[in-house]
Order: C-alpha cells, then sequence, then structure tokens
C-alpha cells in the first residue's frame, strides 16, 4: 500500500530555496572530484573543470537533465523472490545496520570487535524479522575481526549472502573491492546479464561533505552504475562541523553533495537507480562528538525526504539512532524521535536500526527492540481509515449508551488491522509481569528473543554450486592479497 | 605598571571574545610599552585559553568558542614571536607538534578537535589536515624541529598507515628523535604498544594531560 508522508517540514517556497541554494553552489563553487574517470564524464557533460585541483563547477542544466534521468521506483531483487523489495518514494523499507566495528556481545554486554561470526548473527537475526527488508552487510566493513583486511569485504558478503533470502548490500570502496562485491553478487544473480536484468546487490556512496567526492568511492560509483546497481549518494554533514549550524545550510550544502554525485551516476549510465542520501546529524558542542539521537537528526530526514520527493527520488535517511551507549530510557527516547520523525517525514529507505553509541556499537538486542518500533512506524504510516463501516455508527446505536464492545463481531474483524500488536512490550498488571516474566526488562525480552531465533530460525541456504563458487572467490581475493605482500 | 596590567587585560579579553584584530593590537602595545613579551605570552594569552581548555573539559563552553580562540591566540602570538630571543622562544613552547589524518582517511572533526586542544595548551601545532601522505609527516616535522608527531586514523584499514610511518621514521635511524602519539575509533593502547608508537589517546583532553606528562619528564630530565 502506498504511503503518504503527513509530517511537512518545510513549504514548496522553502524546498525551491533549498533546491536553488543547491544549484548556485554546485555552478559557483563546484565540487572536488578526486576521481580522473569522474570528471571526464563531467567535462563531457558540459561542466568546467580545473583538472590541477580537480575542481568542478556544474551548470544547473546539467544537474537538472540528470536528475530527471533518475528513476522514482525501481525492484532490488532478493535471492528469495517474495523479498524482493520494490523501492519507491511512496513506500518505507528498513535497511537494518550489520557491520559496525563494534558489537556489544550478547553474552557478556562488553563491547569487543565485531567479527565474521557476528555478521552470521546479526544477518540471521535480520533475516527472521518481517520488517527488515535491505540489509547493510559483512561486505560494507573495512575490517572484521579475525579475517586479513585485504578480504574482509569477500569474507563479510559470503557471510551475509549466506544467511538471508533477503538483499544483501556491496561495498564500494575503490574498484577492485567493488568489482569482487559485484562478481560475487552475479554468480548469485546467475551471471552478469542476470545481474543486469535483475539487480541483487546495492552500495552507499559517501560523498566527503563539503562538496567532495574521493577517490575510492567514486570508482565504486561508476563500477556500480556501469551495471545499472541501485546507488543511495548520501552525505553525512554534522551540523556546526562540516556543514553550517543552520539547517537550511545543512539541506542546501548536503543536497549539493548529493545531487552531484546522483548526476554522476545518471552520466555513467542514464536511468542508474538512486536514492537521495542523508545521515544528516548535528554535533554536539559541549562534547565534541556527533549526535546521532538528536532532535535535529529527525528534522533533517523528514526535510530530506521533501527534498527528495520534489526531484522524484526515493529517499534514504536514518532512524532508530541513539548516542546511549545502552539500550536504557536514553535510547529508546532517540530512537523513537529519530525513527518516527523520519518515518513519517516520507524517508524510503531508512537505515541505522541495530545500532547504539552513536552509531559506533550493534547489537543483536537492539536489532530485536528496533524492528518492535518498526513495525509501530508502519502502524502510524497507515493512519486511520475513515469510512462507513470503520465509522461504525450503527454498531454505536447498537451497543447503545452505557454498554461494551468485547462481544462485537466488529471487534474482532476489525481488531488486527486497527491494532499493533507489540511483541516486546509488556502490558501486564505489575504482579503478571513479576510472576510470569520474572520482572523482565526490554533487555531482558530482546535478549530472549534473540536467543530463540538464533536456535531455531534456518535462512534459505544458497544453491550448494553457488556456495562453492563464492567460496572460491573468496579463496581467490585473499590469495591476491598474499601475492600483492609477496612482491610489495 | 597599571598600564601593562591593562594591556594584559586587553590580551585576555581578545582571547576569550576570539577577537583578532585586538590580540594583534593589544600584543603590538604589550611590546610599545616594553613589556617582557615571554611575561606577557603566558599572563595575556596562555592562561585564558588554558582556562577555556578546562572549561570546554568541563563541558561548560561550546567547541567553537574553543577554536576560535586558538586561533586569536595564533595570531596574537605572531606578534609577540617576533621579539622573543631564541631562548625564550625555546622556553615558552612545551613543544612542537606536527599533526595529521593519515593517507587514505579524510575523517577531519576529531583531529581539529585535539589541534585545538593542544594550541589552548600552549602547544604549537603545524596540522597537515587529512590524507597525509606519510613522507609529508617527516618532512614537516624536519623542516619545523617538531618534538611530537601525532597521527589520527578513524578507519581499521588506514590505521596501518601509522605502523607505517614508526617503520618508516626507524628506516631513516631518526625514530627517537619524535614522540609519537597516535588515536582515532579505531586505535587503543594496546595497538599504540605494538606498533611502538610512545604514547595513545582516547580523546583530546587525554592527549594534552599525556604530552604535558612527557614535557615534564624533558624538563625534569633536561
Ligand atoms: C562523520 C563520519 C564520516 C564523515 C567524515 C567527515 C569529516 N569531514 O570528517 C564521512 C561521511 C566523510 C565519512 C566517510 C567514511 N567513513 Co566515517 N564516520 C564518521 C563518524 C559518524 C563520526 C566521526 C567523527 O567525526 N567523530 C567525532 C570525533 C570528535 O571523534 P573521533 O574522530 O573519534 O576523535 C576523537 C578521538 O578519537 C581522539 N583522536 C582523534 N584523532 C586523534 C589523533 C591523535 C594524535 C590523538 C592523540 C587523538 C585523536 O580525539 C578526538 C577528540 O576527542 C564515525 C562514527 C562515529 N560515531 O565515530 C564514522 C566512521 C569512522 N566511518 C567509518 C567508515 C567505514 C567510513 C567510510 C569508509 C564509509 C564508506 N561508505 O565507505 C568512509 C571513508 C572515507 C575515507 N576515505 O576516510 C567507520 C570506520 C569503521 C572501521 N572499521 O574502520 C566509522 C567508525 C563508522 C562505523 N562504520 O562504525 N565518515
Amino acid at each position: 500500500m502506498p504511503l503518504t508522508a503527513p509530517l511537512r517540514i518545510l513549504t514548496e517556497d522553502q524546498i525551491q530555496a533549498i533546491h536553488q541554494a543547491a544549484l548556485g553552489l554546485l555552478q559557483r563553487t563546484g565540487i572536488v572530484v578526486k576521481e580522473a574517470r569522474a570528471r571526464r564524464y563531467f567535462r563531457q557533460a558540459g561542466a568546467s573543470v580545473d583538472e590541477s585541483s580537480g575542481r568542478v563547477r556544474l551548470p544547473p542544466d546539467v544537474v537538472e537533465a540528470a536528475l530527471k534521468l533518475a528513476p522514482d521506483s525501481f525492484v532490488v531483487h532478493a535471492r528469495v523472490p517474495d523479498r524482493s523489495v520494490e523501492v519507491s518514494y511512496r513506500r518505507m523499507h528498513v535497511e537494518p545496520m550489520i557491520g559496525r566495528l563494534n558489537i556489544l556481545d550478547h553474552l557478556t554486554h562488553q563491547r569487543r570487535r565485531t567479527s565474521l561470526q557476528d555478521v552470521a548473527n546479526l544477518v540471521r537475526v535480520a533475516d527472521a524479522l518481517e520488517h527488515y527488508h535491505l540489509l547493510h552487510s559483512g561486505a560494507i566493513m573495512p575490517s572484521i575481526e579475525g579475517v586479513p583486511l585485504h578480504a574482509a569485504h569477500a569474507h563479510g558478503y559470503l557471510a551475509s549472502v549466506s544467511n538471508t533470502g533477503k538483499v544483501v548490500k556491496g561495498s564500494p570502496r575503490g574498484r577492485a573491492i567493488a568489482e569482487d562485491c559485484i562478481r560475487m553478487a552475479a554468480v548469485v544473480a546467475g551471471g552478469e546479464d542476470a545481474l543486469r536484468q535483475r539487480p541483487n546487490i546495492f552500495t552507499t556512496v559517501n560523498p566527503v561533505t563539503p562538496l567532495q567526492h574521493d577517490e575510492g568511492q567514486t570508482e565504486g560509483l561508476i563500477e556500480y552504475a556501469s551495471f545499472g546497481l541501485p546507488i543511495d549518494v548520501t552525505s553525512e554533514p554534522q551540523a556546526g562541523a562540516t556543514s553550517p549550524v543552520t539547517l537550511a545550510g545543512l539541506l542546501a550544502q548536503q543536497t549539493a553533495d548529493v545531487i552531484s554525485g546522483i548526476t554522476l551516476a545518471q552520466l555513467v549510465r542514464p536511468g542508474t537507480p538512486v536514492w537521495y542520501g542523508t545521515c544528516g546529524a548535528i554535533m554536539d558542542m559541549k562534547v565534541g562528538r556527533i549526535a546521532l539521537g538528536a532532535v535535529e537528526a529527525g528534522l533533517i530526514n523528514a526535510a530530506s525526504a521533501q527534498i527528495a520527493a520534489f526531484y522524484g527520488i526515493p529517499c534514504r535517511g536514518t532512524g532508530s539512532t541513539t548516542d546511549s551507549k545502552a539500550l536504557d530510557m536514553q535510547a529508546g527516547y532517540e530512537k523513537a524521535i529519530t525513527l518516527f520523525m523520519a518515518a513519517l517525514g516520507g524517508i524510503n529507505c531508512l537505515f541505522y536500526p541495530g545500532t547504539m553509541e552513536s552509531a559506533l556499537t550493534i547489537s543483536l538486542e537492539s536489532l530485536v527492540v528496533d524492528h518492535e518500533l518498526c513495525g509501530m512506524a508502519y502502524r502510524a504510516l497507515r493512519g486511520i481509515q475513515v469510512n462507513a463501516d470503520t465509522l461504525a455508527a450503527p454498531l454505536i446505536e447498537a451497543v447503545g449508551p452505557g454498554g461494551n464492545f468485547l462481544g462485537e463481531r466488529h471487534t474482532l474483524k476489525f481488531l488486527r488491522q486497527e491494532q499493533f500488536l507489540p511483541t516486546l512490550s509488556n502490558r501486564q498488571t505489575r504482579e503478571d509481569w513479576a510472576e510470569r516474566t520474572g520482572s523482565a526488562t526490554t533487555w531482558d525480552q530482546a535478549h530472549t528473543e534473540v536467543e530463540r531465533i538464533l536456535a531455531t530460525h534456518t535462512p534459505p541456504p544458497l544453491d550448494p554450486q553457488v556456495q562453492t563458487e563464492l567460496e572460491r572467490i573468496v579463496r581467490e581475493v585473499e590469495a591476491r592479497g598474499a601475492v600483492a605482500r609477496a612482491l610489495a | 605598571m597599571a598600564e601593562h596590567e591593562a594591556i594584559i587585560e586587553r590580551m585576555r579579553d581578545s582571547i576569550l571574545e576570539a577577537d583578532d584584530d585586538e590580540a594583534v593590537a593589544a600584543a603590538e602595545a604589550a611590546l610599545a610599552a616594553g613589556m617582557d613579551p615571554l611575561a606577557a605570552l603566558e599572563a595575556g594569552f596562555s592562561e585564558p585559553i588554558r582556562e577555556l581548555g578546562e572549561a570546554f573539559n568541563r563541558l561548560e563552553i561550546f567547541l567553537p568558542q574553543l577554536v576560535l580562540s586558538a586561533r586569536t591566540m595564533q595570531a596574537g602570538l605572531k606578534v609577540l614571536e617576533r621579539a622573543l630571543t631564541t631562548a625564550a622562544r625555546e622556553a615558552a613552547r612545551k613543544g612542537v607538534v606536527v599533526i595529521g589524518t593519515v593517507e587514505g582517511d579524510i575523517h577531519d572533526i576529531g583531529k581539529t578537535i585535539v589541534v585545538a586542544m593542544l594550541r589552548s595548551a600552549g602547544y604549537e601545532v603545524h596540522d597537515l589536515g587529512t590524507d597525509v601522505p606519510l613522507p609529508q609527516f617527516i618532512n614537516v616535522a624536519e623542516q619545523t624541529h617538531a618534538d611530537i608527531i601525532g597521527m589520527s586514523a578513524l578507519l581499521s584499514t588506514t590505521m596501518l598507515r601509522q605502523r607505517d610511518l614508526l617503520e618508516l621514521l626507524q628506516l631513516k635511524g631518526i625514530r627517537d628523535k619524535y614522540f609519537v602519539i597516535v588515536g582515532g575509533a579505531p586505535a587503543t593502547q594496546a595497538w599504540a604498544d605494538s606498533i611502538g608508537a610512545n604514547a595513545f589517546a582516547r580523546d583530546a583532553h587525554e592527549a594534552v594531560l599525556c604530552l604535558n606528562a612527557r614535557a615534564r619528564n624533558v624538563t625534569s630530565r633536561a
């Protein structure tokens, strides 16, 4: 069902003003593009390019023409067909976090480095949870504990794709890494042609805000775009630190970062599916650290969704973020506020569930808690249906003053569509809560659910031939590193 | 004397208000009045910037205040430096730091905060920016007669460049000339130990404490 976003932060005039400011920045200040092929694409399209500084100044018509080429909807195909995702600026899908440097160990409660086994567990849990659709993955991690550095992406991709039937993300970090991920995705898809026709992998490219596109990720952008694979171009401004402290200034700068990246994707291959992406937040100026759980992050997300909708492009944003180190009250309210502002604001791909500690740390329990929040967000997005059946005037009349509705068929009939059934929230009496759950906290409940999923959930296995071929590629990538070291 | 006190007061205010022009003017006034540049520097610039650094660490002021004031101090310092004798200049500075984010890494913010805090603590800091090739750390360190090299790395991949720089220093036979301090999200004390760095600091405040401890050691040995 298409969703309408009820939360409007910007007026049409304000969106126009931000768009014009972004075009102005791209034309006058320009962007620094560190990758030579990308500069060539921009030059051929009519941009003015200074090779020595890498500065590219983009005429507004080049950008606007490119934005028109980006589709407003597209499908990312999962290896299990009914898990495929139809991305559109009228729907919301969720991208839970998988690959983070640290994990909060679910047995010891201690923070430690994320290992390959953790990646497998995280993906398996995300596979079991229905509101998670596009999975971030181990392939994205620059390093995974216990795995040779140069092969982390290959190991990370295999550990992810073999533990879920859902869509799995690839890494853009440099040409070789991008090629490896795409090669592995092609094996899963059944060949390169099949991959082009039915993309089963997507990636994130982060402009280095303000106004820069670095070499490695731009190489990645070109690789993914030339296969027509979906890319979210996501700027990560921190208000006051890497962008103006004013949110309007942040949005203008972010828009310039993002639409210049989208322009490149369209120049490489017209029609490349893209998201307008934001990981915008603020810096907390008293501690000097990024604040991802800030209410301003919610505002940035809702506004970004409006800007993307103005371009007719789906928007990727963040929600369920927190700066808390524990799954405590701070985590609860920050996650709820950021998730709901993003969801009600119209974000189409909602990234970051599962994280804590300003997204430095991932947690299995957090994945489960945030999934519950996502369920509530979907309920909120469905809104309230008003028609003769739901107004139920004859029913109210029949029950009459002072009656109740517990014994009515109408109640049973509409119950499921009207009410979200939480799996973690406890609504029992204090006595029942104490006796039946041992006074379990949210964390305890989530922990039990994690244990249950890990003990019982079996993801759809890979075809044995595909599995063997992917393992061969992983070994090949490992060996390549060994050769490079021997030659060095 | 009252005139001298008034000038020190002007210098202090220029730092607290982050007024670059006023810092330059006040420093010039101090020299014109024949004040001892070293004493003026200490009371007029170093003291208030130290207070700001400590206030930031207590979460009492905002980071941009510290960054701007540290920059103001740089402006005023340039004026006083001209008048400092070489010996006085040596005595004034606690250490010269060359710092940057290593090659392949563009994370800027953490390093910028460390730079501001070190400046506020009285260090002369040469900030090389981000994505800094390893030879550049060494070249600038040699040119500026630095005694400290600081490296920031936020990626577990680029963290390896910290190790490489230490190896490069060894290779050139100049390892002992420098106190090398490393930092950034993936770095740990264990990592610093394993690559033979002199120190690791979790955050900017710890970096100052650590370099101050070193400065005390150096002076007491001298
Ligand atoms: C903002 C950010 C970015 C911005 C950077 C903007 C900028 N101009 O700096 C952008 C979007 C560009 C970016 C890009 C990438 N990022 Co980034 N980024 C972050 C983020 C969210 C915040 C970093 C930050 O500013 N922290 C605030 C400062 C104050 O903290 P700090 O840097 O740790 O610094 C303090 C201490 O560490 C210490 N310190 C720092 N340096 C030094 C130096 C010395 C000498 C000393 C003593 C102390 C010291 O003192 C500082 C002050 O107290 C972190 C996650 C996080 N929550 O930290 C990820 C993070 C660092 N990024 C990460 C990644 C993976 C990337 C990308 C590879 C993403 C990608 N899609 O490919 C690219 C890499 C680009 C590149 N080539 O470097 C990962 C790294 C994981 C890993 N295993 O290595 C992190 C940890 C997020 C994660 N996934 O977990 N990123």
